[in-house]
Parts: structure tokens; sequence; C-alpha cells
């Protein structure tokens, strides 16, 4: 049986929107993930808890502004524990200028202001295959 | 108790009943509907048309009354817009305390009415620029505040006696600290505390309901620094609104109308309450509780909703708490267009959109206004979108002539029924926070988050399945849209509060901030009004940061339930 796609959701340090990540959160449990939502981290905890949950998918949250330094960093880390093939994906007000850079270091997936559950849902679920 | 005095006579009643009930049979289904059913946003069923026989029970003395007066439905002054417009207060903030200087000048030049400060993350949750979990967002989302000198910095050269200051420091834990800071600066100035104007948001629930976030302070605790602040400012800053209920927020975070209002208002009851308890008049405090409200996109509701806010809050206030002072008993609100409706997309409908919730906001009588800039989807805003945003007040201010009566929309059989229904609902939901044990009690259970969380969900489910169509971005949209705006860069923040920080902490006397932090201590310890210490330890240069430990380490911290 497969097993479904394990997703580690969280926003990026002290940025205080929660909508879009609590949103995203609960369509992707409907969607049949497994979906463990830390709220406020640092990228260190995060990476943290996605090595002890196993996480499939790191799903990140930010609209302060504060993504081009700390989600990098996410990935930084993750590579640096030997976690590279864990996928990280961004979410929030991302000022499309920036996603070049963000995709060169290593971010999967951005989803801008107005992006659809759908695309979401289907971006992530791809994760997995086996 | 005199008996209703309705507004229509029962013969005529009849007439229009009979000619109604004929229309709705035989001439209206003749055409066809572009939909089976039609709904506000927050899901109440419009009818097709509304006349006399939705407003039979009306009294209208009673229920609507005359501006200035009970129930203050129609406005909560005599003149309204006639008198005095409302308040052009349009939000800044971003970077360090020097550049925000320079937008609060520009803004006040260019005719803004007030200044509404927004904060940096790390300052609203109680952080110094320079604590471990701050440095990415230093300068972000509003401005950074760590000691005084920052305050005295972000006012120079605007009269603090002149000029009303609205403080957006949401989560009490930085509202202490900032509020704080902003009297002490006063003080330095030589500027008395009853000169002062203006309000801080001090909202409970956005630091354990909305903004939420792991290991905040617990909902006790949070709930006393709002209190606290409210007591102080009952005490000694007479003209200032020590709080903001931040219906607004909640409504960004998810909230429908119908629990914005009710959410707010039993916020404002558990408030209320604790400050009797503590042995003050309802009438010494309650007139200077002021309320924050969105401005969204369903253009009727919203106005009944403003409307219905004023009638639930007269009737709370009289008859729960009996007030009498007819300040306590009228709703005073600001409101911000809803940033939540703002598309990324096309970013130049924004301004359409925005004009068109700020309108709702005037025809609901408010008191003070924010538009929100078009590229608000997108970064902070530039000074071009900002001065488009004022100009689009200025616009609505002098160019429509909707300021010309008041309450434009009283005695619409539709505004009128839709008033109604919003204050039933919110009457309903009142009546459930109660049962839950009062506001404080629905927090702690996590009530609050599932309350909100569910309503962001279904919403969002209704644009994805295309029940509601946002322009740009699921119907009219443009395939590889080139922006055709320009992106605001936050400015370097982090090194400059820094280089001021160590040099504070250089200057500063150091047996001064021991003992300011001990008497902080000893005052959580007697359970002390906490700003009343805060206000003087800030004048020996204590920063936020340091506040905020000694506040930790003594009320400890909550996880509030997150999904």
């Amino acid at each position: 049986m497969k097993k479904s796609v394990r997703v580690v959701m969280a926003r990026l340090g002290l940025d205080a929107h929660w909508r879009g990540s609590i949103v995203v959160a609960h369509a992707l449990r409907d969607a049949g993930m497994e979906v463990i939502y830390i709220g406020n981290q640092m990228p260190e905890e995060i990476v943290e808890t996605a090595i002890e949950e196993d996480a499939d998918v790191i799903g990140l949250s930010s609209l302060s502004g504060n993504h081009m330094i700390l989600a990098p960093e996410v990935v930084r880390l993750l590579k640096e524990r030997g976690m590279g093939e864990t996928r990280v994906v961004l979410g929030g007000t991302v000022p499309p200028d920036d996603i070049p850079r963000l995709k060169e270091v290593g971010i999967a997936g951005v989803f801008g202001p107005g992006s659809s559950l759908k695309e979401i849902i289907q971006f992530i679920s791809s994760a997995k295959v086996t | 108790m005199r008996s209703k005095r309705n507004l229509f006579n029962t013969d005529s009643i009849d007439k229009i009943r009979k000619k109604g009930e004929k229309w709705q049979r035989q001439v209206y289904p003749t055409e066809k509907q572009r939909q089976e059913v039609f709904k506000t946003l927050s899901g109440i069923p419009i009818e097709p048309i509304y006349t006399p026989l939705h407003l039979v029970e009306m009294d209208y003395l009673e229920d609507l009354g005359f501006p200035g007066e009970e129930p203050f439905v129609r406005g909560v002054h005599p003149t309204m817009y006639r008198g005095r417009t409302w308040t052009h207060r349009q939000l800044a903030g971003f970077g360090p305390p020097e550049e925000t200087n320079k937008r609060y000048k520009f803004l006040l030049k260019q005719g803004a009415m007030g200044i509404n400060g927004v904060f940096d993350y790390p300052t609203l949750r109680g952080y110094d620029s320079t604590d471990p979990e701050a440095y990415a967002d230093v300068g972000r989302g509003g401005v950074a505040i760590d000691t005084v000198e920052d305050m005295r910095i972000l006012f120079d050269g605007i009269p603090l006696d002149r000029v009303s200051s609205s403080l957006v420091t949401c989560q009490p834990i930085g509202n202490i600290s900032v509020q704080s800071m902003y009297f002490a600066n006063a003080q330095a100035q030589a500027v008395p505390f009853s000169e002062l104007r203006g309000t801080s948001q001090n909202d409970f629930l956005m630091e354990t309901a909305v903004a939420i976030a792991p290991e905040v302070f617990p909902p006790r605790a949070s709930f006393k620094f709002s209190c606290d602040a409210i007591e102080y400012c009952t005490k000694h800053v007479p003209r200032w609104n020590p709080v903001s209920f931040a219906g607004y927020n909640y409504r960004e975070a998810g909230c429908t109308a119908v629990q914005e209002v009710a959410f707010v208002l039993a916020n404002a009851i558990a408030c209320s309450e604790e400050l009797i308890k503590r042995g003050l008049e309802v009438d010494r405090f309650a007139p200077r509780l002021s309320f924050f409200l969105s401005g969204h996109s369903d253009f009727f509701e919203e106005i009944a909703k403003y409307r219905a806010a004023r009638r639930t809050w007269y009737k709370v206030m009289k008859e729960r708490f009996g007030a009498k002072d007819p300040r306590s008993l009228a709703l005073r609100f600001h409101v911000q267009t809803a940033g939540v409706a703002l598309t990324a997309q096309q970013p130049l409908n924004n301004i359409a959109r925005a004009a068109y919730h700020a309108l709702s906001a005037v025809l609901g009588g408010a008191q003070s206004v924010h538009i929100d800039a078009y590229d608000e989807a997108l970064c902070t805003p530039t000074e071009l979108s900002s001065l488009t945003a004022l100009r689009t007040q200025q616009v609505l201010q002098l160019e429509t002539r909707v300021t010309h009566t008041i309450d434009p929309l009283g005695g619409s059989y539709f505004v009128e029924s839709l008033t109604n229904q919003l204050e039933e609902k919110i009457v309903a939901l009142l009546d459930d926070v109660e049962a839950t044990g009062g506001i404080v009690k629905a927090v702690e259970k996590g009530w609050v988050h599932k309350e909100i969380s569910s309503a962001a969900y279904e919403y969002q489910k209704a644009i994805e399945s295309g029940e509601m169509q946002i322009v740009g971005v699921n119907c009219y949209k443009i395939e590889d849209e080139k922006l055709p705006v320009e992106l605001f860069r936050v400015p370097e923040t982090l090194e400059v509060q820094r280089a001021k920080l160590e040099r504070i902490k250089k200057e500063r006397h150091s047996k001064e901030v021991q003992k300011a932090l001990d008497a902080l201590l000893r005052c959580c310890e007697k359970d002390g009004n906490l700003m009343e210490v805060v206000v003087e330890g800030v004048k020996a240069h204590v920063t936020e940061g340091e506040i905020t430990k000694v506040l930790k380490g003594y009320y400890g911290t909550w996880n509030p339930p997150l999904f």
C-alpha cells in the first residue's frame, strides 16, 4: 500500500499571518496527506521536526518578506543533514522577481497569492511516487 | 415600557403584501435568474426585492433613532460628516524608525489627518531586533522599535499634542512596551499626558487566537496585559483610546462578518467585566473603548454590519452594564479595507476594490479609515501606492458628496432588513461565546481558533469552486502577466538597530536598568498594574526584549491549538 505523503508545515520566523498556511494544511489533510503543523519556527527547528517526522515535504509560509533569508536557510540545513531529497515548498506574498533565485537555491515550488488549492495539492502529492 | 410604534399601518401593509405576493408568483418568474440563490458573503440569503413587509416590526424611534442619540444606529455624532469627516489615517511603517519618520511626514504633508503606525513582527511580539528569533523579520511589516530612543526618532518633528497617533500594537505584550515608550517620549518632550490623543490596538485575541504562534503568553496573562493598559490610560491618559478591538484582523484571519463583530464585542464585554472588577465605574472607561473593523467586499452587508454593531453594543452597554454616558453607549470604529480581498494579479485593480470597501465604511458611519495600497498583496506599499490610497480617501470625501447627509442608506428596506438579521446572528454567536464560558475561556479551549480556521477554509473553497468570483484570480485572468508596479524593498534595518542598541546599552546606567527590571518582577508578583512600572522603566532605556523576558519568566508560555 502506498504510504501517504507526510508534510511538515511551518510559518517562517516571526511572521504573524496565519490564514494561508492553515487553509493549505486543511486542504492537504482533506486530500489524504499527513500534516504536521508546527506554526512559527526558525529554520533549525523546522529541519529538526522534518527529520523526526520523516517528512517528504516541508511547506513554508511567509507573508512578512523574510522568505529570502529563511527559506534558503531551510534548504541549506536539509542538505547539511543529508535530507536533500526532502522537497521544500513556499507559499505567501513572494514577489515574482524573487522566484528565480528561490528556485536556484533549491525551493521546489513557490505559490504566491491567488494560487489554487488544487495546484498546491497536485504539486505536493507528486512528491512521493513510491 | 411603551408598545411598538410600527412605521406602516396595517391597511397599507395588507395591500403591499397582496400585491407583493402576486408579483413574486406571476411577474418575477417570467424572466430567468442568473443564479438559483443569492447570498451575502457571510451566507445570509438575499431576496429579489425588499419592501415595507420586511420592516413590519420596525419602530423608528426605538430601532433607529437620530444620529448622536440612542440607539446610535444612524451615527455616533449628531452632525456626522456634515460636521467633521472621517480621519484619513493611512498605515505606515517599515525599516528603522529613521525611515518611517520620513514616510509619516510625507503622508502628513499630503493631507493625512493622523498617524497610523505599524510595527515590525519582532516589535509586535515583544522581541528586540537583535534577539536570535528576530533577524529575518526586523523592519518587515512595520517599523523596528527597541527602546524609547527609537520612539523619539520615530516621532521626531511631529507635534505629539496636535497629531493623534494610532499605534498598531496588536499584541498586548508588544503594546506594554511600545505604548509605554510613546508615553515616556511624550513626557521627555514636555507634552502632558492630558494632551495626548491616540489609540493602541492592544487586543489579547491577537496574541492568542489570531496571529497564533507556539509559546505565546497564556490567554489569562495576555488578557491581563490588555486590561492593565486600559486601566492605566483611564487613570492617567484620559484622551487615549487604550484598546481597539481588532475585528479587522479576526476577519483577515478568516472570520465572517458575523464572527468579526461577535468576537470583538465578546472581547469588549470581558474587558469591561474585568475593569469593573478592578473597581472602575463603567462610564469612566467605556467611552474610550474603540473598535477596528474590516471593510470587505460585500458592500451592503458591510454597511449593515457597522450599523448592527452599533445597535448591539448600545444594548450590551445599556442593559448589561447599565452605562449612562452616551459616549459609553456609542460604538466608535476605525475601518481598514480588506487586505485579504486584494489580489497580486493585476494589482492596479485593487485601487477600485479598496475604493468600494472604503465607500461601504463611510456609508456605515466610520470614524476613521485606512485604504489599502494597491501593491499590498505583493510588498510593503511604495510611496506612490500609499499616496494613491490617500488620494482615494480625498476623492471620496471631496468629490462624491456622500458626506452631505447622515446615514444615507438608513430606511433602505434591504439595508435595514440586513441590519436586523446581522444583529440577530451576532447576538446568537455572543450567546455561544457566553455558553463556552466567555471569550478568555473560549480561547483557552481552542473554540475560537476552530471557528476562525473553519471559516477561512470555507471561504477558500468557495473561491476554488468558482462560487466566489475574484477578478484576475479565478476569472478574467491574464496569462504571463507582466507586473505593472514597482516593488518596495525594505531598507537595511538590523544593522541600524544593532548599532543603536549597542551604543545605548553602553551608555545607560546598568543599576537603573536592573532596578527597573526588579520593579517589574515585583509588580508581577503582587499582581499590580504592569503599565505603571513599564512607563517608568523604559525611561532608563530598558529594551522591549528585556521587559518581555521578565514577563515570560513570570507568566510562562502557552501553546495554542495550532491545527
